[in-house]
């Protein structure tokens, strides 16, 4: 057996070594199980917004989809199906109905599955089948214009379908709001045999993809370049912008999380090696004045840490993946869908941690390690070698390196080491001037108060180094705290369960008064009606938007297309004002949009109205909050201008599921109606922000375990000089009452000022979080400034006091001998 | 250099430097020791008693001079010869014992001998632990020994590599009387009995007579005390 084994089996006998080595498990199963199940997240949050597209990609054309893109993907082995969108007429026997039919392939959906049903105006079963040959899937609502049933015949242009099911969802259905009629699916191989795409027809042409990431990056770097106009690439994140911005929170709120862990872990690292170091310092001058070399030291110190970074990151490694599947299957019973696998190649970032960790927490402290003199065995109290100062910045620079490798950025890592730093300096300050005031207050040894007081500034710096520990960490789960209750007040209240799910479109004047008596009738909650009318901004202030964009490539959304403009008489729930003057009579703007196409108050836009031409300034400008469900527009004209124009009108309502058949079934009523069932969405969304919520309070039990885990290291990094005096304190015949109250005094100083530290440090960096990362309104947090100080005192005295309490039960004899 | 002489020391000085500026702890010391001598250094508190030893034994770099140990000149060598050269010639014997807290008794004696890849290590300190009167303690840990015994656990372990030169300093400083005897007794068998030389720096004026020489230490100047 290797001399160095031997000398590691004994430093792990003597737990000087499992120290360290619970340290760097720690270190690597949090920030393992923390970054396992983040991408097992966004894995997921991928896959339900890929069952919105059907796909993981689809490429959208106006055009047919060229052979050459698909014998391209079927090279990369993606998978692939095919989509044909287009409108046009449905017979069945004397009636017939304008209807958006979707010719797709047999494998179609790729993701995500259809709702279909056999019973008209079902709720729908799932099924990932498509529409065999000759078969057509109608909605429940197509059905009921057309009268007809399951089994009857149709025809789609020239091709005879028999009617196999009602389709209830489709996966891949178009949202978008002002091309919607009934709908109807079927088989693309039936498609040559209607006839009914002609040259000019207007048709939607989609090639649906699925395969592993780095393939359809691949494509994706292929075909991009060669899409022209009227082509584009989608993704699961552009389909449903609510969605990507739910999830984008949720994911900068883990990647906090995770690196607030990696700081964690950091900080546990530096004090165990610390504590590692300082245990050792005798050991390794004895071992030296017998005979052994500094390359002998360093060869057996580097073998022990080799040694403890391989068991250490593989216990690591497991435990993180245990933690984990734990939170997944707690996670999995709280929510209907179940998480995607964990991808193994995500253990990297485990073990990358233990690594970086050793070498940059460690190792400097072994380098000083082998550096002590021979001497010290002589005299005590020689100075040691040391650089300070060095030490302290690798650490400091392998944090920000770790940081930046979790993140792979550069601006959260940046962030944190400037809060960081600027706590350092708060502690620093603060904590001087406590202590010290604390210390000019007392003197004398009579009671705990007293001692307690002493000790704090007698061991100055290493309690402003404790303090700085327990501040961060105090800090960090305030701030987790914090967000995650901000962001789950957020969506909740953004999404509140009777959020409007339906709209109604084309509704004519003459229709609206016998709807609201049905809505009535059926008690379903319904928003105001707003009139619309079609139009198209043609030029701004005396430049035309030809003029203005030669190519018609890079317009702005406002001048693309036809608008639908209205007119109110109130700026409209959701909306706020941001600049200007709102009035039913001025022509107010949405802001984002606005921006887009550079306009401000008092420029002129040029609309054209059904062939009539008006010019207005702009008199207002405002936000408006798409979440809300609410029917919004870009453009409010005055009354005046539209109210003699021919105009339909749109509201939301929120449809209960069960009240969505009778809903349906007067509906059909309304032939011309349009209705667009974004429930599904909002489902999705709502699943979304369950698992999300239900995530983020598990990671962050998950970093508040790891935050108490290294509390205790810290506390147990100081315990020796405690038990000390302590135990000369009961030598002096002190009570253990008095030895209880001092340590009490000085936990409980610390806990208070690290939490007070640390309310102020969360608050300002809740504050810059809110704006800057998580773009939500900042607020203050009165809680903290509560919570704070009062965690930091409860927390830190029982840590303490429980680390601590063999200075109470173990004879002073004991205590001093094994000192 | 004559093959009878251990140490051989040529104008040393020392100086350290201190808050105060620089101070010189050894002044111009010349001096030999002789193979199976024993020298006791005796001299007031903070004289630089010490710091000749660690001096003498190349736990630090002497500020000018040459300090001879056999062949070696420590002040031309680095640490990492000076290590080698300390497992090959040198034992230890320390006021405060010294001992690895972590090991028990009998795997701090093994430690010299381990360090030179001895493998016959454990019994060879059972044998010397045996010798001081501990087989009994093997595996206990110091803090379960007393300060008597922990110091013989120390003797054990400074004699395990079979050391050429034996420093001890102040080896009886820690102990009451009836175990400072003891350890004298051990130290000058195991002295005599393997050959060995005795670098000792002591207060204590009956062991210093024990010894063949006496140097007196006093204001960084040494002197022979004559017997």
């Amino acid at each position: 057996m290797s001399f160095t084994f031997r000398l590691m089996l004994r430093d792990i006998r003597s737990g000087d070594l499992i120290t360290l080595l619970m340290a760097l498990i720690i270190s690597v199963s949090t920030v393992t199980s923390i970054g396992l199940f983040i991408d097992r997240l966004q894995l997921s949050f991928e896959q339900e917004s890929a069952n919105l597209l059907a796909a993981d990609r689809l490429i959208r054309s106006d055009e047919l989809i060229s052979d050459d893109w698909k014998l391209e993907a079927q090279n990369l082995s993606l998978e692939q199906a095919e989509r044909t969108s287009f409108t046009t007429m449905m017979f069945a026997k004397d009636s017939l109905q304008l209807s958006q039919i979707s010719a797709v392939s047999n494998n179609y959906p790729l993701r995500g599955a259809y709702l279909v049903d056999d019973t008209l105006f079902g709720t729908g079963q799932s099924t990932t089948d498509s529409p065999k040959q000759g078969e057509v899937w109608v909605s429940s609502r197509l059905a009921s214009l057309l009268n007809i049933d399951i089994g009857d015949e149709v025809e789609v242009g020239e091709a005879k379908l028999t009617v196999s099911r009602y389709l209830v969802r489709d996966p891949g259905s178009s949202t978008s709001a002002f091309a919607i009629s009934p709908r109807a699916v079927m088989n693309i191989e039936d498609l040559a045999a209607t006839n009914v795409i002609i040259p000019g027809s207007r048709v939607r042409y989609s090639l649906l993809l699925a395969g592993g990431r780095d393939t359809l990056a691949e494509y994706e770097a292929w075909v991009k370049p060669q899409l022209e106009d009227g082509q584009r690439w989608q993704t699961p994140a552009q389909r449903g912008e609510r969605i990507g911005d739910t999830i984008g929170r949720a994911e900068s709120f883990l990647l906090l999380a995770g690196t607030l862990a990696v700081v964690m872990s950091g900080v546990a690292m530096a004090l165990a090696s610390a504590r590692f170091v300082k245990r050792h310092l005798m050991q390794v001058a004895i071992l030296k004045t017998l005979g052994a070399t500094p390359k002998l030291l360093t060869r057996v110190f580097a073998q022990q840490l080799f040694a403890l970074l391989i068991v250490g990151a593989l216990i690591g490694l497991g435990i993180g993946w245990g933690i984990q599947e734990i939170i997944a299957s707690l996670l999995s019973s709280l929510v209907s869908s179940s998480l995607p696998e964990p991808s193994v190649d995500r253990l990297w970032l485990g073990a990358a941690t233990g690594f970086i960790s050793m070498l940059v927490f460690c190792l400097p402290l072994m380098m000083r390690l082998i550096k002590i003199s021979p001497l010290s065995v002589l005299q005590p109290n020689a100075k040691i070698e040391q650089n300070t100062v060095f030490v302290y910045l690798i650490g400091f620079v392998g944090m920000y390196g770790l940081m930046c490798l979790y993140t792979n950025g550069f601006l959260l890592p940046s962030i944190m080491t400037v809060v960081i730093a600027g706590i350092s300096l708060l502690v620093a300050g603060i904590g001087w001037l406590a202590f010290r005031l604390g210390r000019s207050l007392t003197s004398g040894a009579t009671s705990g108060w007293q001692i307690g007081l002493a000790s704090l500034y007698r061991r100055l710096v290493p309690n402003l180094f404790q303090l700085l520990v327990f501040t961060l960490i105090i800090m960090l789960t305030l701030i987790l705290i914090g967000i995650k209750s901000s962001l789950i007040a957020d969506w909740q209240q953004q999404l509140p369960e009777d959020a409007p799910n339906h709209y109604l479109f084309n509704v004519q004047a003459s229709q609206i008064e016998q709807i609201n008596d049905e809505t009535t009738k059926l008690n379903i909650q319904k928003s105001d009606w707003f009139p619309m009318v079609r139009g198209r901004v043609t030029a701004v202030n005396e430049d035309t938007v030809q003029d203005l964009y030669p190519e018609e490539r890079g317009e702005p959304e406002l001048f693309e297309r036809e608008l639908n403009l209205t007119w109110s008489d109130t700026i409209g729930e959701g909306n706020e004002l941001v600049s200007g003057d709102f009035s039913a009579e001025g022509l107010s703007v949405e802001q984002e949009s606005a921006k887009e196409a550079k306009l401000s108050l008092g420029d002129e836009l040029t609309i054209n109205i059904g062939g009539n031409i008006v010019t207005l300034p702009i008199t207002s400008i405002r936000t408006v909050d798409w979440g809300s469900m609410q029917p919004n527009f870009y453009l409010i004209l005055p009354k005046s201008v539209l109210e003699d124009y021919p105009a339909n009108f749109v509201s939301s309502l929120f449809i209960s599921d069960d009240s969505a058949q009778p809903f349906y079934r007067v509906m059909s009523k309304f032939p011309t109606v349009s209705i667009l069932n974004v429930g599904d969405i909002l489902k999705q969304i709502q699943t979304i922000i369950g698992q999300l919520s239900q995530a983020i309070q598990l990671v962050l039990l998950c970093i508040l375990s790891a935050g108490a885990l290294v509390l205790l290291a810290s506390v147990r990094s100081t315990l020796e000089e405690r038990l000390e005096e302590g135990a000369l304190l009961r030598v002096l015949g002190a009570k253990s009452s008095l030895v209880r109250q001092a340590l009490f005094v000085e936990f409980g100083a610390l806990g208070f000022f690290s939490g007070l530290i640390a309310a102020i440090g969360a608050e300002g960096c809740l504050y810059g979080l809110q704006v800057f990362i998580f773009n939500t309104e900042p607020s203050f947090h009165l809680s903290l400034w509560l919570f704070g100080p009062l965690i930091g005192v409860c927390v830190i005295s029982t840590i303490g006091i429980f680390a601590s309490r063999t200075v109470l039960k173990v004879p002073p004899m004991l205590l001093l001998r094994g000192l | 250099m004559a093959t009878n002489t251990a140490i051989r020391v040529r104008n040393l000085t020392h100086t350290v430097t201190s808050n105060t500026g620089d101070l010189t702890i050894l002044k111009g010391i010349n001096m030999e020791i002789n193979e199976s001598e024993s020298v006791a250094i005796v001299g007031s508190s903070g004289s630089g008693k010490s710091t000749l030893l660690g001096l003498l034994a190349g736990l630090d770099v002497n500020t000018s001079g040459d300090i001879f140990l056999y062949d070696h000149n420590f002040s031309s060598q680095n640490e990492e010869q000076r290590a080698l050269a300390r497992g090959e010639y040198v034992g230890f014997v320390f006021q405060s014992f010294h001992l690895l807290p972590s090991l028990q008794a009998i795997e701090n004696v093994m430690l010299p001998a381990e360090l030179k890849g001895d493998k016959d290590a454990r019994k060879k300190a059972e044998a010397l632990l045996d010798k001081v009167g501990l087989s009994h303690r093997l595996t206990h840990y110091p803090n379960q020994l007393s300060g008597g015994e922990q110091q013989r656990v120390a003797i054990a372990r400074a004699f395990a590599s079979q050391p050429k030169i034996l420093f001890a300093d102040e080896p009886t400083g820690n102990l009451d009387e009836e175990n400072g005897n003891l350890i004298i007794k051990l130290l000058f068998d195991l002295n005599k009995s393997q050959g060995t030389t005795l670098v000792m720096v002591t207060h204590d004026n009956e062991l210093a007579k024990m010894c063949d020489r006496q140097l007196v230490m006093s204001a960084g100047q040494l002197t022979e005390k004559t017997l």
